[in-house]
């Protein structure tokens, strides 16, 4: 942290679909609200001129620019590119994390360039193969947590094996769950179920120590069978696009099928505006503006490609949160245990 | 141990994969690596020896045997055994 107490984060200013206009936007959104120290990683030159339509400028404020000249284009691998890119916006600042210059990365650009940055300049934990994206499942089901939500399309069975130990850490530390129940998302309860990679990853899981519950089906998932969901970054991410996607429609299909009756819209707009628990989950989700690049050696934040500058200030918010919850050393130390056999 | 061997752990790590199935004939794709894969065996490689490999050398590597020689190369260059 700064002299001043103050989280510094670094922000990807020119990663996410309205960057950088957005990005400085929820930027000094953050600044006004929060007690943080911002650095904004990009093209000079244009920055400063997207803080001056804000008002803003960067001299003595808690907002900074970090020059990065290289930009990763739409056609770009982000995998090949943060190589050759090294000074790309999402590089830079994942630099500036592992030199002790920023205590957070953020960014709404390719999560896979984000998590390239990550691997290689801010480095893996030990004991970690891949880092994965944890989320709660909010007021459906409270006491459970998914991974990876994004992070990982393709999956080795060994890094279902990481996803539960990271879920396991998460539960335990935000969810107050002392020994969390894990589960494997599959088609099937039974251990034959599934792909070659599932009932590898499941042998993984049943042999870990860890508290292993078996097979998850998709109707299991807001049951509490399970604390932990494990599945790749592919279903995870497709899952949560659709789970979150259910508030907003199924308030739509009601006050259709309802329009007949206008004295009913009020209990419609009451049901999915402020009861319904999938609604809270959209807004939670919002709030927290993305998730965190578990197991990677210090906190990155990652937006929604869509963040407008709310979200952005949610996701700035966010990372400072997690710096001073210090969920990089408890994971840290969880890891330990479980390398120790605890 | 050798840097052929070195590189070989590291590789079988990071891949998941028994380095007992690892040949200097083997590419990437022979051992079920994925773009993350290589990038984490290229800064472990980086961080083990001290060296930086550039991206326009670690594009040409066709199998491990070219990933090994270069590094063993670098690695007799800059004194570093």
């Amino acid at each position: 942290m700064a002299q001043n107490g103050r989280v510094r984060v670094a922000v990807d200013a020119m990663g996410g679909d309205y960057a950088p206009e957005e990005v400085v936007k929820g930027a000094v959104l953050a600044a006004q609200r929060d007690d943080v120290e911002i650095f904004l990683v990009g093209s000079t030159d244009i920055l400063e001129r997207e803080l001056a339509k804000c008002k803003f400028s960067a001299n003595g404020s808690s907002i900074h620019i970090v020059e990065a000249s290289e930009v990763i284009k739409e056609n770009e691998s982000p995998v090949d590119v943060i190589r050759q890119k090294s000074n790309c916006s999402v590089a830079v600042a994942a630099k500036m994390v592992k030199s002790g210059e920023a205590d957070a990365l953020v960014s709404a650009g390719s999560s896979a360039a984000a998590a390239v940055s990550a691997i290689q300049f801010m480095g893996m934990l030990d004991g970690i193969s891949r880092p994965a994206i944890v989320g709660s499942l909010g007021s459906f089901a409270p006491g459970t947590v998914m991974v990876d939500l994004g992070a990982n399309a393709d999956c080795k069975p060994q890094h279902f094996l990481t996803f539960a130990i990271v879920g396991s850490v998460y539960a335990k530390k935000f969810l107050g769950i002392s020994n969390p129940k894990i589960g494997l998302l599959n088609t099937g309860s039974e251990e034959t179920k599934g792909s070659e990679i599932g009932r590898e990853a499941y042998s993984l899981l049943k042999n870990s120590g860890l508290n292993f519950v078996g097979n998850i089906e998709g109707n299991d998932i807001l049951n509490g069978k399970a604390n932990v969901i494990v599945c790749s970054g592919f279903v995870g991410n497709v899952l949560l696009k659709f789970y979150e996607s259910i508030a907003g429609h199924a308030k739509d299909w009601t006050t259709n099928k309802l329009k007949k009756y206008p004295p009913l819209n009020v209990l419609v707009k009451l049901l999915f505006d402020g009861l319904f628990p999938a609604t809270k989950i959209s807004g939670e989700s919002e709030k927290r503006g993305g998730g965190i690049l578990w197991g990677v050696d210090g906190v990155a934040k990652i937006a929604h490609g869509a963040s407008r500058a709310p979200q952005i200030a949610n996701a700035i918010e966010s990372a400072k949160e997690a710096v001073k919850a210090e969920v990089v050393e408890s994971l840290k130390s969880e890891l330990a245990k479980f390398n120790q056999g605890g | 141990m050798t840097v052929e061997e070195q590189i070989r752990e590291i590789v079988a790590r990071i891949t998941h994969v028994d380095k007992g199935i690892i040949t200097r004939e083997s590419t990437f794709k022979d051992i079920k690596a994925d773009s993350l894969d290589i990038v984490q065996a290229l800064v472990a490689v980086e961080e083990t020896f001290e060296i930086e490999i550039p991206d326009e050398e670690a594009q040409k590597f066709k199998n491990f045997g070219d990933f090994v020689s270069y590094v063993e190369d670098r690695v007799a260059q800059e004194g570093k055994v």
